[in-house]
């Protein structure tokens, strides 16, 4: 019995750990991804040698590289806890990043947040907290099954 | 109507990669070690299942239509729209993933779908890096749809080249180089036309040559026509082997261990059942290991008829299969050979260990031709091709045959099969000609791509292979193309193969029965 909580802790912990990580990397990693595409400057799609020439710009960004980076870690965060959690606890709870990026922009800069959105952010919020009021894990992990 | 096709294809092809990468995952196992060693093997491992590619894909694919639908309409519009996502991926884990949803856990899809739907209806900074992003993949697509197209004109190349050469040595070439041959024919049942096929190898303009022919029991039907060929051609040295006991799961590398045991010359000449050869067929094959640095020697072949239309896409499917063999030929030699013709002499085979360790694998004469190349030989072609007798199939029947093949090389080359990605002339230019930015763009890369198609098509099967299939029926070349695409799609999916009415499955090359596997495994 004392196994089996510690283990649903131990579950939860690493769960939480790894969202958190996500969370935080996918929205840094966005942040520099679209500061380092406001530095190259308005890319000139006119012609197509402009084209070739901003991609070779993006690309040789090392802004750039470093949201790339980010959004790499936060997919391995990703995997990784979708080894044991469930899908539906995961994409779910990974929506407060929607009312994170309105709240942020509100907190740092000052930006006017609509009556529509506040209840917005307020309802995801909600529906994160309902989420995280149940288990990370519904399945049966793939060893248990074989066995059974 | 667009908006509607253009929503759900974003929002399905999202939720599917997403259940595709978690069941992937759930494969795995739950992560116990997070060092960077640890965390390092997993990821290795998953790269090795077939659903995290099918993930990656489809989840590519997702992220694409929703750049192109950020380019089309704000992003006010975009995000809100999208959260229904949250719906399918949450009916998605309750009925694929099997995960059990409770009424909270649905109270949290309800609040955060409308939540996200309100949060962002209203205008917001738009995201200009995936607005751009969108231009610059586009770009990407494009450049990407050039690589069939610089293929197809390639492996035309390489035929003209190829047979331009063939050609002119077999004009005035006579050959003194003709050490006796054993022709070894492992047989399993009776093709159509199988008297006048072995027949053509009793017609050979050649010394000294014997041909042993393998069965696995006695009942064989085609027992009773290689009786007929001994009393016909009682010059020809003829014996019918009958291998009884089933040494691997695959029986024809079974009876070509036999055989390779009773050859009484030291030149092998190893033919399937359906192949039918002009007279000078063995002085053109001997020839060609005048040359001592020849390990193996392989040949294309063509169609003779094609009785239905399955066959007519099979014949396609071995013109496409020649124009590869072609390109792979002038960059870097071939390195495998094929059923029509696998020449080998006794000392090169003993030193790659004889037949004995292709016993279980899927693809033999692929391995056999792979083994000779490692050891530093040549794989040569003979200049002219061999004639095949393509079976009565139906398109069902031709479509798992293919599909097998593709199985066989994802496990006996995964590269080489994943690369069959820049070869689909087809899918490219459909991606091109949407994203092209007007009409005459889209006209202008279907025209590209038929007209390159066709042409490398004539060169290589009607002129090079001489195939009448080819030559009546040029135009399938792009329906095949589209059948291929769409099975090599479905190859990533599937490990399982049926071949002579039993199931195996594959492990790197290696077919396994599936009824003698352990349970649970």
């Amino acid at each position: 019995m004392e196994q089996t909580i510690s283990s649903t802790r131990t579950l939860k912990a690493k769960t939480y750990i790894l969202l958190f990580l996500m969370i935080a990397l996918g929205s840094v990693g966005n942040t520099i991804l679209d500061k380092g595409m406001k530095s190259l400057g308005p890319i000139d799609f006119s012609t197509r040698s402009a084209v070739w020439q901003g991609i070779l710009h993006t690309f040789t960004n090392g802004t750039i590289w470093l949201g790339i980076c980010c959004m790499l870690l936060f997919m391995v965060c990703h995997m990784l806890v979708l080894s044991w959690a469930d899908y539906s606890f995961v994409m779910l709870f990974s929506a407060i990043t929607y009312a994170l990026v309105p709240l942020l922009g509100y907190i740092w800069l000052g930006e006017y947040v609509p009556i529509a959105r506040r209840i917005g952010i307020v309802l995801i919020v909600f529906g994160v907290f309902l989420v995280s009021r149940t288990p990370p894990r519904t399945t049966q992990p793939i060893s248990d099954r074989s066995l059974s | 109507m667009r908006t509607a096709l253009i929503l759900s294809f974003v929002v399905l092809t999202g939720t599917c990669g997403e259940i595709s990468l978690t069941h992937a995952m759930k494969q795995i196992g739950e992560v116990q070690h997070f060092s960077p060693a640890a965390i390092s093997r997993v990821l290795l491992h998953s790269l090795r299942q077939v659903w995290l590619w099918i993930a990656v894909g489809l989840m590519g694919v997702s992220f694409y239509a929703f750049l192109t639908m950020l380019s089309w309409y704000p992003v006010s519009f975009v995000v809100p729209a999208t959260s229904l996502a949250y719906v399918t991926g949450a009916l998605g884990a309750k009925f694929l993933l099997r995960e059990r949803l409770s009424a909270i856990r649905w109270a949290g899809v309800a609040c955060i779908s409308l939540g996200v739907a309100l949060a962002w209806a209203d205008p917001m900074p738009s995201l200009p890096h995936l607005r751009n992003l969108y231009i610059l993949l586009r770009e990407v697509v494009f450049v990407a749809a050039l690589a069939p197209l610089a293929f197809y004109l390639f492996s035309g190349w390489a035929a003209w080249r190829f047979f331009r050469h063939a050609r002119a040595q077999a004009l005035g070439h006579a050959t003194d180089f003709m050490p006796p041959v054993s022709i070894l024919k492992p047989l399993h049942g009776l093709d159509r036309g199988a008297y006048e096929h072995f027949a053509s190898f009793c017609r050979q303009k050649y010394p000294t040559y014997e041909i042993l022919f393998a069965v696995r029991n006695e009942n064989d039907p085609a027992v009773p026509v290689v009786r007929r060929l001994i009393r016909d051609f009682p010059r020809i040295p003829i014996r019918l082997l009958v291998d009884q006991d089933r040494k691997g799961t695959n029986d024809k590398v079974g009876k070509l261990c036999l055989m390779a045991q009773e050859a009484s010359y030291p030149l092998l000449v190893i033919t399937d059942s359906d192949v039918r050869v002009a007279p000078d067929y063995l002085r053109s094959v001997a020839d060609i290991f005048r040359d001592p640095r020849v390990g193996a020697v392989t040949a294309l072949y063509r169609a003779m008829e094609a009785p239905t239309f399955g066959a007519e896409m099979d014949t396609m499917g071995s013109l496409s299969f020649s124009g590869s063999a072609l390109v792979a030929r002038e960059l870097e030699g071939l390195k495998f050979t094929m059923g029509s013709t696998t020449a080998i002499t006794g000392e090169r085979l003993a030193e790659i260990g004889g037949f004995a360790p292709l016993l279980d694998m899927h693809s033999d004469d692929y391995e056999l031709g792979r083994r000779i190349a490692q050891k530093g030989y040549r794989v040569e072609l003979v200049p002219e091709p061999v004639e095949m007798e393509f079976p009565s199939e139906s398109l069902h029947d031709y479509l798992r045959h293919e599909l097998r093949w593709l199985i066989g090389l994802r496990h006996v080359r995964p590269g080489g099969h994943f690369g069959l990605l820049m070869t689909q002339g087809i899918a490219w230019t459909v991606a091109a000609a949407i994203l092209a930015s007007s009409w005459t763009a889209s006209a202008a890369w279907v025209s590209a791509y038929l007209i390159i198609r066709l042409l490398s098509g004539y060169v290589i099967g009607v002129w090079g292979l001489r195939d009448p299939v080819v030559r009546r029926k040029l135009w399938l070349l792009p329906l095949h193309d589209l059948f291929w695409f769409f099975l090599w799609l479905v190859s990533f999916s599937v490990n399982r193969i049926e071949w002579r009415g039993l199931v195996f499955t594959l492990e790197k090359g290696r077919m396994i029965p599936v009824e003698s596997r352990p349970q649970g495994a």
